[in-house]
């Protein structure tokens, strides 16, 4: 008998309410690992919800979040109870998931490599020696190890990008989160961000990408969750879902976006 | 009217003693205040409740009342509580803890300044709110919070003058007391108030340099534009 490696990511009945509002309203799906899901819906539909969430930056109002096997936030014991963790064990599972927020949030007062190397030493407890190595392979992979000792001030949008990648990267996350990597960027940088996501997915990095690139979404995700009202409405091969999912919402989503574009 | 300097000089060695004072007493409220502040700048944004609400009246109490009924409360109201204490060290004690509301105001609100981002990124990562707080946060408010913090710090160092209302030998105290040996109010006041400013110029000064530095050993890009465009560059990238 051969055991499947757990998924990267496990959602079961996750759920955010704010008052009567579900946010996010009972979600349920796994990621494979090396597997890259492309996150698509309307504004306000949950996506960033989700990420917040699964970071938990946000504290769900229920449900489990498995990360590599590894329980995140709240955990069923062997009785069946579900029991929330202690703040600190959070504190310290989160490294497992690499985000990459919409705004970056590099750290301005220091260069773009004790960015990557500072989580490393304080979070992994790495020596400054292996952080330092391990930063500056992931620079030079991501091409900007040129760029090490510039703070991010000094940095263009898509170099920015790329720092804050291997910032997330550097810490080995079982999946990397991505929230609209490309909505800040114009549109020559915009094609030089997909073929960094392009590069780590055809590496292997499992990756969950909140994305509006229709382009990206078909011929690099493997996989398209739609979100809606705090649902998954959709979940299939992308091309499936952008040019035949039969959901009225999915349907209208993408005839407006695929008209524009044409 | 003449002023007549032999009132001064003739009794330098008093002047000089209260000076001395003042500013020992100063140094100690001032280092006190900013490991308190910022201890109470941490606790303000604890999750539990109660703690969050001892805070917030502390502050309001600290900022509301006027130093000398803290001053008052402290000196008279410790003996009852069984603590037998000079004179020196409930007025250090209180101005500490003066200096201290204000300072953990300045803290919180600079560390509230920066954009939420900050804190949200060294959090996802992996860093609890400490590390986040000593490594991420810390070192991008101090360069801000030197203006208000040296601002309220010469306050403070004025308001030490009070201390002489519970017999502390500081320069206030010893003005008096060589007003009341001599007679000649204007000399000895005008004297104090010249001593004083030279306290608080020099901390100024000291505060300023200080301040040159830290800007200056912030990498060059982010410098010269101020705090502000060191953060909206952030935020250019959303363009």
């Amino acid at each position: 008998m051969t055991h499947d490696p757990p998924p990267a990511l496990r959602v079961q009945g996750l759920t955010l309410r704010y008052g009567s509002v579900r946010a996010l309203d009972e979600l349920y799906f796994d990621v494979a690992p090396g597997e890259v899901v492309a996150l698509v819906g309307p504004s306000g539909c949950g996506k960033t919800s989700l990420l917040r969430c699964l970071t938990w930056l946000q504290q769900p109002t229920g449900g489990l979040i498995e990360i590599a096997g590894a329980p995140l936030g709240q955990e069923r014991l062997p009785s069946g109870a579900i029991r929330r963790q202690s703040r600190r064990h959070i504190d310290r599972l989160r490294h497992r998931i690499g985000l990459v927020f919409q705004s970056l949030n590099l750290w301005p007062h220091l260069t773009a490599r004790e960015n990557v190397e500072l989580p490393q030493r304080v979070v992994l407890g790495r020596s400054r020696t292996d952080a330092r190595v391990r930063a500056d392979a992931i620079l030079d992979r991501l091409r900007v190890l040129e760029l090490a000792e510039k703070v991010p001030g000094q940095l263009s949008g898509g170099q920015k990008q790329r720092v804050a990648i291997a910032r997330a990267l550097a810490m080995d996350p079982a999946l990397m989160l991505f929230d609209e990597p490309t909505s800040s960027l114009d549109a020559e940088l915009i094609q030089e961000v997909l073929s960094v996501l392009r590069g780590l997915a055809e590496s292997g990095t499992t990756m969950l990408v909140v994305t509006h690139e229709i382009g990206f979404a078909r011929h690099v995700a493997h996989r398209l969750l739609f979100m809606d009202q705090g649902r998954i409405v959709a979940d299939g091969p992308p091309a499936q879902v952008i040019d035949h999912d039969p959901h009225p919402r999915v349907r209208e989503f993408f005839d407006t976006v695929l008209a524009f574009r044409a | 009217m003449t002023l007549d300097p032999w009132v001064v000089l003739d009794n330098w060695p008093l002047f000089l003693e209260g000076a001395w004072l003042t500013v020992r007493i100063a140094a100690a409220a001032f280092v006190g205040g900013l490991i308190l502040g910022t201890v109470i700048a941490a606790l303000h944004s604890t999750p539990v409740a109660l703690v969050r609400w001892l805070v917030v009246v502390y502050l309001a109490v600290m900022r509301g009342v006027p130093f000398i009924i803290i001053l008052f409360l402290v000196h008279f109201g410790l003996p009852f509580l069984g603590l037998r204490v000079p004179a020196l060290a409930t007025g250090v004690i209180a101005l500490t803890l003066f200096a201290s509301a204000y300072y953990a105001e300045v803290i919180r609100a600079t560390a509230l300044a920066l954009p939420r981002g900050q804190w949200e990124s060294a959090r996802a990562i992996g860093m609890s709110p400490w590390e986040a707080a000593r490594y991420v946060i810390g070192p991008q408010i101090l360069a801000p919070a030197i203006p208000p913090i040296t601002n309220y710090t010469m306050t403070m160092i004025k308001e030490s003058s009070v201390l002489s209302a519970i017999t502390v030998g500081e320069l206030t105290y010893q003005g008096l007391i060589v007003q009341g040996n001599t007679f000649a109010p204007f000399e000895v006041f005008f004297a104090v108030a010249g001593i004083y400013w030279i306290i608080t110029a020099g901390f100024a000064r000291a505060a300023r340099l200080l301040e040159n530095r830290q800007r200056g050993a912030v990498p060059e890009g982010i410098t010269g534009q101020g705090i502000a465009a060191r953060y909206l560059s952030l935020e250019a990238a959303r363009r």
